[in-house]
């Protein structure tokens, strides 16, 4: 082994030595090693000017702000608001008492409680100037309440896309949310990260300061050391923002360390976005990753972003292409008058069997047009879904089929949201 | 309310159909429609039975 070890005494701009105590080490088994002083930190720099630099928290710009770099960091899907599957607009949402998808994919709208007023959702074209957005979230009240109730979107994720969190273990990482916020609404609003494996939750209120006004906001979580989360396909993390609290989830103190899930103490001080018609809100740019700063948004191409989404949600037709009467989405036979089985081909695999949703869908046995009455039996393969397309009478059986779309607003739909 | 939806060689139901919306779902305990039907069950509802 060869081993070089320097000290290096340089003088500084007031003609004093200094020790920098910088070791440069270099072996033939491990390479070259930098060691910082007690600062520790070690700075790159150009012309005298800091451009990274290494901490304890690792490899950062000249802001502090982390350099991951690393592909598929954002945890979050569609986090630029860019994949609309569903549509980009839907008037009157009120409370069902329920939850749904609706517009951007995998931002999940909720509520609960009374009536928490009325709503358009929409994909919207606000965005951060120069930021490199396209899209944003909005929510825009059109009827108000000020009854008990609450009011969020929320994304959720699955648990094996969550193991290297290393949550539950000595190794725990923290989180950082980041997003891009406006609303006329000032104020306090809450941010939660919720375990759904384990029951467990933390919540972080930051503020609105400026109406109007786009505004970048950084929530770093401490790792949770407590609970793993499941290596499946299930629900595992929610990461939740509300818009109103319920007065169940409102009455305790705001719990800002991870803790055994305390509905009380989830959303405390959380302002009212349901209390004007005037009130609005838009995101984008929502990115969670491990650290304890925000990286600068992961921006992925289109077609990448689509299929990630697509693992929980498939579209055929209206609105998200514009169909035309008779095209075919899928080939199949028909095993009796009363159905088709019938294989449409899909970009990823599903995360679970999916529900289908249609509209104006007709099975043809290259005689007869036969309407969709229901869709049964399913199962996915790698690329497609097969199940039994069934209709009220009039199929030829053994015949060759295909589905088709009956009319310009004709659709398909796969669903395996979580 | 839901109603069942026989497989047509077994005649045993593997999908129940949503009515409100008309939404289909096949019994996978990984899909949450089907997720909700099963809440929905065990709140001592019954489906409509397959025709």
């Amino acid at each position: 082994m060869i081993q070089v070890l320097l000290l290096l005494f340089l003088l500084d701009n007031d003609g004093w030595y200094y020790n920098m105590a910088t070791i440069i080490n270099a072996d033939t088994s491990n390479g070259l090693e930098l060691t910082s002083d007690t600062s520790g930190e070690i700075e790159l720099q150009s012309a005298g000017v800091t451009k990274a630099k290494v901490t304890a928290n690792g490899l950062q710009d000249a802001n502090g702000n982390p350099l991951h770099g690393g592909s598929y960091r954002n945890l979050i899907i569609n986090g630029d608001m860019n994949i609309a599957q569903r549509g980009t607009s839907l008037t009157g949402m009120t409370n069902s008492g329920g939850t749904s998808y609706q517009t951007v994919d995998r931002f999940m709208f909720g509520g609960s409680g009374s009536p928490f007023g009325t709503w358009t959702q929409s994909q919207d074209t606000d965005v951060p100037t120069g930021q490199g957005f396209a899209n944003s979230f909005k929510m825009q009240c059109t009827t108000s309440s000020t009854d008990d109730g609450q009011l969020l979107f929320q994304q959720r994720i699955e648990g094996q896309n969550l193991q290297y969190i290393k949550k539950g273990t000595s190794n725990a990482e923290s989180l950082t949310l980041s997003f891009w916020v406006k609303s006329n609404k000032t104020g306090t609003y809450i941010a939660e990260l919720k375990d759904n494996d384990n029951t467990r939750q933390i919540s972080y209120a930051y503020t609105i300061d400026s109406s109007d006004t786009w505004e970048k906001k950084t929530i770093t979580f401490a790792g949770d050391t407590t609970g793993t989360f499941d290596n499946d396909n299930g629900r595992s993390l929610d990461a939740v923002f509300y818009l109103k609290a319920s007065i169940a989830l409102s009455s305790g103190t705001l719990n800002t360390s991870w803790n055994s899930t305390v509905n009380a103490n989830r959303a405390v001080g959380q302002v009212n976005l349901a209390d004007s018609t005037s009130n609005y809100i838009n995101i984008t740019g929502v990115q969670l990753e491990v650290g304890e700063g925000a990286s600068d948004f992961e921006h992925l191409p289109y077609d990448v972003q689509l299929q990630r989404c697509q693992r929980y949600y498939n579209r055929f037709g209206y609105p998200f292409q514009t169909p035309s009467t008779g095209r075919r989405i899928g080939a199949g036979q028909v095993p009796a008058t009363t159905v088709g089985i019938v294989c449409v081909p899909t970009p990823t695999t599903m995360r679970a069997e999916p529900s289908f949703d249609w509209s104006n869908l007709s099975l043809n046995d290259v005689t007869t047009n036969q309407t969709i009455t229901s869709i049964s039996t399913s199962y996915q393969t790698h690329g497609c879904v097969t199940a039994n397309y069934n209709v009220a009478s009039g199929l030829t059986r053994d015949q060759p089929c295909n589905l088709r779309f009956s009319s310009t607003s004709a659709y398909l739909a796969f669903i395996s949201e979580l | 309310m839901y109603k069942l939806i026989n497989n047509i060689e077994t005649q045993e139901a593997d999908t129940v159909q949503r009515l409100s919306d008309n939404v289909c779902i096949p019994f996978d305990p990984s899909n949450i429609d089907y997720q909700e039907y099963l809440e929905w069950l065990s709140e001592g509802n019954t489906p409509e039975e397959a025709e």
